[in-house]
């Protein structure tokens, strides 16, 4: 037999009550009634069990109007609720149905067979509506399970055609003549597009879901376009194209995923020498702004032939597909420029795109600023006052060998937790981990100590980092302190100036030493090419 | 039925006294590599690839016989794909590590699998490596080199 139907009456008006009572106990099958004079209640009552409806007076002693029903709705959110009220307000009934509510009846107006009525088929269709979303869900769900199916059934023969053609490309199969390796060079390059088209399409199928992830750290924007530049001259230079890239060297540090970061630049470039005639450039620019100085802007901009006006708004949507880069063709599966907004707004930025026919495009994104001195704030200052002294330590988390062995990103989480283990709360700050170059994690913290103190904490941080067994295996930490000096305060200054200092000057140590690291890494991987072959 | 896992460790314990004969130093060893994966033309490639590197390399096609090859081999380093007839790469690993002698090879995964999702269930699993097919043949070459490199100075691999 089936539970009989029961309705949560939210009314303080006992009249009323007794009313709408007297009216629901002739229907048939009968309808059992709660009935609660205060919004309060009626919320306890919603959190221990769920009726099948909610009649619902607005005015309560402790809530009204629209306030009443959409608190109700946020608590139960798949009950039906029917909302009695004694007004006859056409413009709040509106907002209420548009708000999820099923029903609004005018208590003056109803009769026992109109209001048993209402009851049955606000159930009903709020049990359709439920049965939808449901349908929504499972279709969703079933087409992420296909398209990771597809995939990966894809990827298998796609590494078949990889292996024997690079076999063939490497001579391992016998000497290959220079044409033929030009033509196994395009069908290699023809795999490689086909490889990114399916992690593409399993990319939008994450981002639909909400099951996109960034890891964010602490990156100098610079050093990323730097990358981005190094991974795509070799293209550039091809048709040719000329790249520039402009830093302000005032950009603070901002606080992203270096990885997409760097996937959104190449994207943006790819797609800016695609569309620009040869002999033209793109250019790559970061900024602050004044106006907004939690943010750096960026920007990727062509001197192509530029984007229709009329496709402008639309191209960030997915599988949108401009027309063709130089001559007719289509390529691409339309998702890059998808995936780059949902990669941006994921980090709390936004991206849009400004195009002028004949004259190019330029595609702005902004990402956050590390905002350092408000971290600082507590731990750079004592009783309202600025500390003496402050240190930057610097712990290079480096694998052992290159590619690192074994779990190496859990071995730098567990060096993250030795080191804020290590610091004291109240006086010192760990950033977040640098995406530096290659696999070597760089944790900086800020000490507010004299550098003549500061053995104590790399003696303990060496210490602690022994117990570490996957660091002890795969790689080693080397421990290093700067005092940070240069720091100019005067009584002029409010308090929150001179913490400014602070964090401008650490920002620049950092800046600095990372540019610096960077450099002799180029040139120590310039001097010693990797031989694998 | 005896299950998978009984299955597994007998076949395991009868090969243990085959294993002490196959011990036995051969003259000048090259570096020797199991491939364990159910695509034979993939299996092909890897094969002449890592011969031209000048390695010697052995060949399973499913989980049950990567482990039994493993204990008559003892590869220096396993190239262990994910999805196998039989039980697959996970177990495969899992089994690996159990067992004396074995648990110290390191194993390199090379799957069609979304990196996302069994990228660290595999490092955690004590995999050395992860790489998605199809993987870049000069980085997956090279961390086959310093995968045995590693093992041969340090005698012990991080896991």
């Amino acid at each position: 037999m089936e539970t009989p139907a029961s309705v949560l009456l939210i009314e303080d008006n006992p009249g009323d009550a007794d009313l709408v009572r007297l009216r629901l106990v002739e229907t048939d099958p009968p309808v059992k009634v709660d009935c609660v004079p205060r919004l309060s209640d009626a919320l306890k009552s919603l959190a221990a069990k769920t009726p099948s409806l909610v009649l619902l007076d607005l005015d309560l002693p402790d809530s009204h109007g629209a306030e009443t029903f959409r608190r109700v709705l946020e608590k139960a959110p798949n009950v039906p609720v029917v909302i009695l009220s004694g007004q006859d307000d056409q413009s709040l009934a509106m907002k209420a149905v548009h708000n999820g509510v099923q029903d609004y009846l005018i208590k003056g107006d109803i009769t026992s067979k109109h209001l048993e009525r209402a009851v049955r088929y606000a159930m009903e269709r709020q049990a359709l509506l439920r049965s939808l979303d449901m349908t929504r869900k499972q279709q969703l769900e079933f087409k992420n399970q296909f398209l990771s199916h597809v995939s990966h059934e894809l990827r298998t023969p796609l590494t078949s055609i990889h292996q024997y053609v690079s076999l063939v490309l490497d001579g391992l199969a016998g000497p290959v003549s220079g044409d033929q390796s030009a033509h196994l060079r395009t069908a290699l390059k023809s795999v490689t597009q086909l490889q990114a088209m399916i992690r593409d399409l399993l990319e939008a199928t994450r981002a639909e879901t909400g099951k996109m992830r960034i890891e964010p750290r602490c990156i100098a924007i610079g050093e990323v376009i730097a990358q981005a530049l190094t991974m795509m001259k070799a293209g550039a230079a091809e048709k040719p194209v000329g790249i520039e890239a402009s830093v302000d060297p005032e950009i603070p540090l901002v606080y992203a995923d270096p990885d997409r970061i760097l996937e959104v630049l190449v994207h943006l470039i790819d797609n800016g020498i695609k569309f620009t005639p040869p002999n033209g450039t793109v250019r790559v620019k970061a900024c602050m702004v004044e106006t907004d100085p939690s943010a750096v802007y960026l920007s990727v901009s062509d001197t192509g032939k530029g984007i229709d006006q009329a496709a402008l708004p639309r191209i960030f949507e997915r599988l949108f597909q401009g027309g063709d880069p130089m001559n007719g063709h289509q390529t691409g599966l339309g998702l890059g420029l998808y995936l780059a907004r949902e990669i941006v707004t994921l980090h709390g930025g936004r991206m849009w795109a400004a195009s002028e026919q004949g004259a190019g495009s330029t595609f702005s994104f902004h990402l956050p600023v590390y905002s350092m001195s408000r971290l600082l704030a507590p731990v750079v200052t004592d009783k309202g006052k600025l500390r003496p002294s402050f240190v930057l330590v610097r712990a290079d988390v480096k694998p052992k060998t290159t590619p690192p062995l074994g779990n190496w990103r859990e071995a730098c989480e567990q060096a993250l937790e030795v080191i804020r283990r290590c610091v004291y709360v109240d006086k010192d700050l760990v950033l977040p981990p640098m995406a530096s170059n290659g696999f070597t994690d760089t944790i900086y913290v800020v000490a507010s100590t004299d550098i003549s103190r500061i053995a104590i904490m790399l003696e303990r941080i060496e210490q602690q980092m022994k117990t570490v067994q996957l660091l002890e295996r795969a790689g080693t930490v080397s421990l290093s302190a700067e005092p940070v000096e240069g720091i100019i305060t005067s009584a002029a200054q409010t308090l929150e100036q001179q913490i400014q200092t602070v964090a401008e000057r650490v920002q620049e140590n950092i800046l600095w030493t990372m540019a610096g690291s960077r450099q002799a890494a180029e040139k120590e991987s310039d001097a010693d090419p990797r031989s694998v072959n | 039925m005896p299950t998978l896992e009984a299955s597994i460790e007998n076949a395991m314990a009868n090969d243990r006294t085959a294993t002490e004969e196959s011990r036995v130093p051969k003259a000048q060893r090259r570096h020797k590599i199991m491939v364990v994966d159910d695509d034979a033309a993939l299996r092909e490639a890897l094969n002449i690839r890592l011969r031209a590197h000048n390695y010697e390399v052995v060949n399973a096609c499913d989980g049950y016989s990567a482990l039994a090859l493993a204990q008559k081999e003892h590869p220096g380093l396993i190239l262990l794909d994910l999805g196998l007839p039989a039980c697959d790469g996970m177990t495969v690993l899992k089994y690996l590590r159990q067992f004396r002698g074995l648990e110290s090879i390191p194993v390199v995964v090379l799957s069609a699998r979304d990196p996302q999702t069994s990228e660290q269930p595999t490092l955690n699993a004590g995999a050395v490596a992860y790489f998605q097919k199809p993987a870049d043949n000069d980085e997956l070459m090279g961390v086959i080199r310093v995968c045995l490199e590693a093992s041969g100075t340090a005698g012990r691999l991080p896991s």
